[in-house]
């Protein structure tokens, strides 16, 4: 590799890569699968889609560059402010969001125009407190008030304003954090009694939503899982009908790119559905090398984190590779039919401005983490943790 | 490393998180590869397959006379998505509808079952020629709507509806098991329309057409090259003489019964007529179903086609193969000669009527003398060489079956019955195992008890004795457009048990049970007809619904055998009353073409005999 390349772009290569090609991936198959926007909304122009997404990309990136060079020191502190944020944002979003999909989850930048999914806010945010308080609380990870007790408030917390709205990323992000807490050495105990706990209180939350199966998200939810559990040939089934023949239709080697014909046929073909849209244009070789892709950008930070002299870094590396990864599961399996439909995005990928922006701040950290590993690193006021194994 | 993340964990986590992928990469395979139900559907999704129905084939009668033929009618069908406001008053007034009625349809589609308002569905089906007429001008205004003509039924001599059957929509059970199939697809249900589905309805055709999201048409799919064009359906020539079938319906106005003939050389049915009867015009179009159910709620049972459905005790028809089989078992010689003094005496006894005494075999048919059968028929049972009675029972059985009795003919129609011979393990289980005795089943000798035979079953028998011991499977179809033959079963020759040299005694005595002069006893005197010498046997047959019913069978001429005929008139009382004559005109007709004797006709068809029914209940 060029040195020019080596000055400017710090940091893991490998994950650089993987980010480049996700974003190439992203352009490609949000511009043959805007078609059907474009005609709807723009009068059959498809370069506005394309540009737009380019834009996006190249904010992305930007966005990547620019927090690699920053130290994720930085986010030490930030990540109190930042969750102290979360909260009343989520709050207000609860209560006055905009509504898309039927969805409360976006916030209108008053001013600006811009919408915001809070929840991805939310989602770093966590993320970086969870390292923080795992790593500060190492030495009593083990007890239950010292090192548990401040840990599951703030997850709780998060994932039940986050709940109501969008039940797929509560449930993501409480994952994360659990394996995030399992690999930080929590008490198992503790853990499974508050996996235990989780479940009692999501039971109760569902008795609750039945009580109101008109409101809201209710009754989408109540369908998808049922016309899941059924195979039933319903409305909510269009959306994995149209995939699966998008996917069957694929092949191994893909029609070619730009040749999707389901793209007129699933709904969100260019986010929720990308995926399928992949494999139709890329076949089942495209879609290996996109998992592929997520799985190397997770191995890759499980190398930082075996590296990792500080183990706030190395939680916040972990943590949010781990995010990264679990949403493009979640997304890659609602296109096979492996769970109920389900509107997580692609990262990096699927179309869609604000979330692509937060997915590039986190790979930016990541980036941002292993570009100090790669440096001596000085002492910088964090407690080592010894070896006790 | 000074982060204790223990390996273990590590491996377990990344050991989960491969295995998700796994999973998800296996699950791209299998959609890909192995489940094949997703390719047909992204066709679907692009093309669009217009059917070509083709006509169904039609159906004549043995002398080439058209019988069933198509008419066409129009499906109106709609887009609608593509169906703008419109004046509901004209368009209703056109379709001679009101307004609420194609309201009402309307709200009928968007009902059906995978409705979609970018698919072209059928709003009101078969519109009449005169509403299509009106329609057709001011289609132009109406967007969304077209019209799809389709073919039905209609029958010029409006006859035989037993035997053509009905054409009607398939079920969807069809639907599921024959892929041939669509919805909305017609399909005989009945009759011949059923058992020639395959040769009369032809092969649909296909258009295909791309269409775009909207399912609007953009033009032929690959220039038409994978279209193909509905072959028509294949015409069948039936064995049926309309002449006579629709002579036979006229008698039997008022009757209810059936009568079925057949020319004994061929096996080829003239005439099968199941009365009452029913105009076959009644189940065509959109009344079809309401008519259907009217027929069906009627208490004389009009779809029933009791020529192959309804079973009848034979009566003294039945005596003639007692008498064959006395003569092939050698217990009766045809000099044989019994007394009767009005009555069989043993056991429990069997009446007779009055007649001169004693007998031999030919005037006993003749006389149709119960006791003379009596004996025959106990001494074919209790012969000497079989050691049990179920042997010699075994032995008659084998006999009775041999002309037809007791199984299917596999005439080409459906839902034929077999009729009832009763068996050894009956008899056993009804009385019990050694206590029966050929006293105990002595009914049988006159053909009462336990038999049950279609009016088609007496027809081939007395068509087995016209050819002095075999018959030809009856059939009612004799040709298939562009078959070289019909099925092979109906050119194989069937055998009876008897020796032919036998039948010459059974036919002279029905020889002379029509044409002997009066005050000799015999019974079916009123069959005769001038010049022509009818052969025939009279049956009275007891039943539980009331007055006995009233049989006849007979061929003619003798010596050159045309037709062979049986005639059954329920609740009508002696044979010779009402069905002998029936079947004498109806052999007059298909002979001579002309009726010599009016005053025999005009009685027939001013008699009512509805009302005889379960007098005796």
């Amino acid at each position: 590799m060029s040195t020019l390349f080596g000055r400017y772009f710090k940091g893991d290569r490998v994950i650089w890569t993987v980010v480049i090609i996700l974003s190439a991936m992203s352009l490609l198959a949000v511009y043959s699968s805007t078609g059907s926007l474009a005609y709807r909304f723009h009068g059959g122009s498809t370069t506005y889609f394309l540009i737009k997404q380019l834009i996006f990309l190249g904010l992305g990136l930007s966005i990547v560059f620019i927090t690699h060079l920053i130290s994720y020191k930085v986010y030490y502190p930030l990540s109190t402010i930042l969750l102290g944020i979360s909260v009343p944002l989520l709050l207000i979003t609860l209560v006055f969001g905009a509504t898309l999909n039927q969805a409360s989850r976006w916030l209108e930048v008053p001013g600006l125009g811009i919408t915001f999914q809070t929840s991805d806010v939310a989602k770093l945010a966590l993320i970086m407190y969870v390292s923080k308080i795992l790593s500060q609380k190492q030495k009593d990870i083990k007890d239950l008030r010292q090192g548990f007790v401040p840990l599951v408030i703030p997850i709780g917390l998060i994932c039940m304003l986050i709940l109501p709205a969008n039940f797929s990323t509560a449930a993501l992000l409480g994952l994360a954090c659990w394996i995030m807490m399992f690999v930080g050495r929590v008490n198992l105990k503790y853990l499974l009694g508050f996996t235990g706990l989780g479940v009692l209180l999501l039971g109760a939350f569902i008795v609750i939503a039945l009580q109101f199966e008109n409101v809201g998200r209710v009754h989408t939810w109540m369908n998808r899982i049922e016309n899941f559990a059924s195979g039933d040939n319903g409305e909510g089934n269009y959306q994995v009908e149209q995939s699966k023949i998008a996917i069957a239709t694929g092949g191994i080697i893909g029609k070619g790119p730009g040749r999707s014909t389901q793209r007129n046929f699933l709904p969100h073909p260019y986010s929720d559905f990308i995926f399928a849209i992949i494999v139709e244009e890329y076949g089942l070789l495209g879609g290996t090398i996109i998992l592929a892709l997520y799985l190397i950008l997770l191995f890759r930070s499980a190398l930082i984190v075996k590296n990792a002299k500080r183990t706030f870094p190395a939680f916040l590396a972990f943590g949010l590779a781990l995010l990264m990864a679990l949403q493009a599961l979640v997304n890659m399996m609602v296109a096979v039919n492996l769970i109920p439909v389900t509107g997580q995005p692609l990262p990096l990928v699927s179309m869609g401005g604000t979330s692509l922006f937060f997915s590039s701040a986190a790979f930016g950290i990541i980036l941002s983490i292993s570009r100090t590993q790669n440096k001596t690193e000085l002492f910088d006021g964090e407690e080592p943790v010894e070896d006790n194994n | 490393m000074q982060l204790n993340i223990t390996t273990d964990k590590k491996y377990i986590i990344s050991g989960i998180i491969i295995l998700v992928f796994i999973v998800i990469i296996v699950k791209l395979f299998y959609i890909q590869i192995v489940d094949s139900r997703y390719k047909f559907s992204a066709n679907n999704n692009v093309l669009r397959y217009i059917t070509q129905y083709p006509a169904r084939g039609l159906i004549y009668d043995r002398n080439g006379e058209l019988l069933v033929a198509n008419q066409v009618v129009y499906d109106l069908m709609i887009v609608k998505n593509q169906v703008k406001p419109f004046d509901t008053l004209e368009f209703s007034s056109m379709l001679g509808l009101t307004v609420e009625q194609v309201k009402d349809a309307f709200e009928q589609v968007r009902k059906q079952k995978g409705y979609s308002p970018r698919k072209s569905v059928v709003l009101l089906k078969q519109i009449s020629d005169s509403s299509y007429a009106r329609l057709q001008e001011v289609l132009y205004k109406y967007q969304g709507f077209e019209v799809l003509p389709r073919t039905v039924r209609t029958y010029p001599r409006r006859i035989a509806g037993h035997l053509f059957g009905y054409v009607g929509e398939v079920d969807e059970s069809v639907v599921k098991e024959q892929p041939y199939y669509q919805q909305g697809d017609y399909i005989g249900i009945n009759g011949i329309e059923k058992y020639y589905e395959n040769q009369l309805r032809g092969v649909k055709g296909v258009n295909i057409f791309m269409v775009d999201v909207h399912n609007r048409i953009k033009g032929p799919y690959e220039e038409g090259r994978f279209d193909s064009i509905a072959k028509v359906g294949k015409n069948l020539i039936s064995t049926i003489d309309a002449d006579l079938q629709e002579y036979g319906e006229k008698l039997m106005i008022n009757k209810i019964g059936s009568v079925v003939a057949i020319e004994p050389k061929t096996g080829e049915v003239l005439a099968m007529i199941s009365s009452p009867t029913y105009n076959p015009e009644l189940l065509v179009g959109r009344n079809r179903t309401d008519n259907f159910r009217i027929l069906q709620n009627d208490s004389l049972k009009p779809i029933f086609n009791r020529s192959i459905m309804a079973l009848y005790p034979p009566g003294s028809t039945f005596k003639v193969v007692n008498a064959l089989i006395g003569l092939q078992e050698n217990v009766l010689a045809p000099s044989t000669r019994y007394s009767c003094y009005g009555r069989y005496t043993v056991g429990r006894g069997v009446g007779c009527h009055n007649h001169p005494s004693p007998l031999d075999l030919e005037h006993s048919i003749a006389a149709s003398c119960n006791t003379y059968y009596c004996h025959v028929f106990r001494n074919i049972i209790d012969k000497r060489e079989f050691s049990s009675i179920e042997d010699g029972f075994n032995n008659w059985k084998q006999h009775v079956e041999s002309f037809g009795y007791g199984n299917k003919l596999g005439i080409d129609l459906p839902n034929e019955l077999k009729g009832i011979v009763p068996s050894v393990n009956f008899y056993n289980k009804y009385f019990r195992k050694g206590g029966w005795s050929s006293l105990t089943i002595i009914s049988l000798s006159i053909g009462q008890g336990e038999l049950g035979t279609t009016p088609l079953q007496m027809a081939n028998l007395v068509s087995a004795i016209a050819n002095k011991g075999y018959y030809y499977t009856p059939h009612i179809v004799k040709d298939i457009e562009g078959n070289d033959e019909i099925d092979h079963k109906y050119y194989e020759k069937h055998v009876t048990s008897v020796d032919s040299s036998y039948y010459k005694y059974i036919i002279n005595g029905m020889d002379l049970a029509v044409n002997a002069p009066a005050g000799s006893g015999s019974t079916a005197r009123i069959a005769a007809i001038p010049d022509i010498l009818v052969c025939g046997k009279t049956g009275t047959s007891q039943n539980p619904h009331g007055e006995d019913h009233s049989v006849f069978f007979a061929f003619a001429p003798k010596d050159d055998p045309k037709i062979a005929i049986a005639v059954y008139v329920e609740n009508a009382g002696f044979g010779a009353t009402w069905a002998a004559p029936i079947a004498s005109l109806m052999i007059e007709k298909y002979l001579k073409d002309s009726i010599s004797r009016p005053y025999l006709e005009e009685y027939l068809l001013n008699a009512n005999l509805l009302d005889r029914r379960a007098k005796r209940k």
